[in-house]
């Protein structure tokens, strides 16, 4: 279906487009951000931000340090090339010896780096089969690690969830503020409601990784939450940096999914304003689709 | 706000003038040093062994670069401020050693606003995820200790021209933006939201 080199070149473009650059949503988000602000460290911070996209840009460097920790997703329809795990491997290596990534993974207890960013079960996949799908999406996203350090994750009940789900959105804001400047704000909020524990912190990733921060929930429950959120989020003033400010977050997205009756799983996930991410859909016609 | 531009090593009597709010660049020699850095530092001094570097009047910077090893040496790509709260549980030994400035991202918490007034050091607050424009003010990697402990955990020593914005966001006058910011938030949430 797919010729092998011409899908490698497409993997090699993703990794060395999400890593050297921040998706155009994320950017027209900080730059809007930025019009209103009216803290001065803020808008000193806001437009280092933005200066230093421009500046990665033109020298095609990594936009930051830190190179994250790689999620590959990925969605077919009746056919995927089996080679696919080993090519963004082997495009994350060869991005690690052109000093676009820094070595970053290492082993979780020994704390050992491999030293070219590979490791066991890296990069992370998430792989889908849609039936009728006629292309193949990836979506590459480096996601910072600072970020995690802010991320929480409760198993709720429906007391907890509480009247007007006062306890759900009690515990995001709660989290926000114990997260304050750590995930590198202006962040994106993600939040994972339902399934069990794994499901919830996965929805959580999925919605702030794969979701452009500019778009409009299909279902009204959550968007009405990601509005009311976002809008107290910010009220909080903790700003960009987390060192005071109009806007801390650029964008709340909520995933859901069923879960038991017994449970309200709730995970919530942050992404920092380095929206490192890139992804297109490619069609067997040779047709090309870039999302991020 | 007050600009300031700080040559390293540093003097206690300027760092103790600081307050939060200030902006301030850095001059001369940065380390930087992170999880393991900060846990073999702890380690040796445990042992008793000698440290590679004095760190005595000097700026720690919560961080691991991208480089490139070239013929000549060691080439910085970038370099940003990692987040600074896992280094947390070293506040008073990074107090003894001298250190006078941190710089990192994200603030620290109640032990090291007490260590930052008891032995004279502030923290610095550099923007987030700007690593090509802060690597700007970064001269060239004048020498590194370390590398089995991996190119980010590596102790690195930086030599800086003129390294900045960084935003006083701890003084040692027990005052933290960070913590300041958090109490208000707090009562904003509580007073929104009630159980």
């Amino acid at each position: 279906m797919f010729n092998e080199q011409k899908l490698y070149d497409e993997v090699s473009e993703l990794v060395f487009r999400s890593v050297t650059g921040i998706s155009e949503d994320a950017k027209t988000l900080i730059e809007k951000a930025l019009t209103k602000e009216t803290n001065p460290t803020a808008i000193s911070m806001i437009e280092a931000m933005l200066e230093n996209v421009e500046m990665a840009k033109e020298e095609n460097k990594p936009v930051c340090q830190s190179p994250g920790y790689p999620t590959v997703y990925i969605t077919f329809g009746d056919k995927l090339y089996s080679g696919i795990k080993e090519m963004f491997r082997k495009a994350i290596c060869e991005g690690t010896e052109k000093g676009l990534l820094r070595p970053s993974m290492v082993h979780p207890l020994t704390r050992k780096n491999s030293g070219n960013n590979s490791g066991e079960g890296v990069p992370n996949f998430e792989i889908d089969c849609v039936p009728g799908q006629e292309y193949l999406e990836m979506i590459i996203s480096f996601k910072g690690c600072g970020a995690e350090l802010g991320n929480a994750m409760q198993i709720m009940t429906t007391a907890k969830l509480g009247k007007n789900l006062v306890g759900l959105k009690k515990f995001v804001l709660e989290t926000v503020i114990n997260a304050g400047g750590k995930p590198c704000p202006p962040f994106a909020v993600g939040v994972g409601i339902g399934g069990q524990m794994d499901v919830a912190c996965k929805l959580s990733r999925k919605a702030v990784s794969t979701r452009h921060w500019d778009d409009k929930n299909t279902d009204p429950l959550y968007g009405g939450l990601e509005k009311e959120l976002l809008e107290k989020i910010n009220d909080l003033g903790l700003g960009a940096a987390g060192t005071g400010g109009d806007t801390v977050a650029l964008a709340v997205k909520i995933n859901g999914a069923a879960t038991h009756t017994a449970i309200a799983p709730v995970a919530i996930n942050f992404h920092c304003w380095v929206a490192r991410r890139a992804g297109v859909r490619l069609y067997p016609d040779g047709k090309k689709e870039i999302i991020f | 706000m007050r600009e300031k531009l700080l040559s390293v090593p540093l003097i206690e009597e300027y760092i103790r003038e600081l307050k939060v709010g200030d902006v301030v660049y850095l001059k001369g020699p940065i380390y930087t040093s992170r999880d393991m850095g900060h846990l073999t530092i702890k380690d040796k001094l445990e042992k008793g062994e000698e440290l590679p570097v004095s760190f005595q009047g000097s700026a720690v910077f919560h961080a691991g670069p991208v480089v490139l090893k070239k013929e000549a040496g060691w080439e910085l790509v970038v370099i940003g401020p990692t987040t600074s709260i896992r280094m947390e549980p070293y506040a008073e030994m990074v107090g003894e050693l001298g250190v006078k400035a941190i710089l990192g991202k994200g603030g620290m918490a109640e032990d090291t606003l007490a260590a930052c007034g008891k032995y004279g050091y502030v923290y610095l607050q550099a923007a987030p995820g700007c690593a090509v424009k802060l690597a700007t003010g970064i001269e060239k990697i004048e020498d590194v200790h370390w590398l089995e402990l991996g190119i980010p955990e590596a102790l690195w020593k930086l030599k800086a021209k003129k390294f900045g914005p960084l935003v006083v966001g701890m003084d040692t006058h027990g005052n933290s933006i960070y913590k300041e910011l958090k109490k208000k938030a707090l009562d904003k949430m509580n007073d929104w939201y009630k159980l």
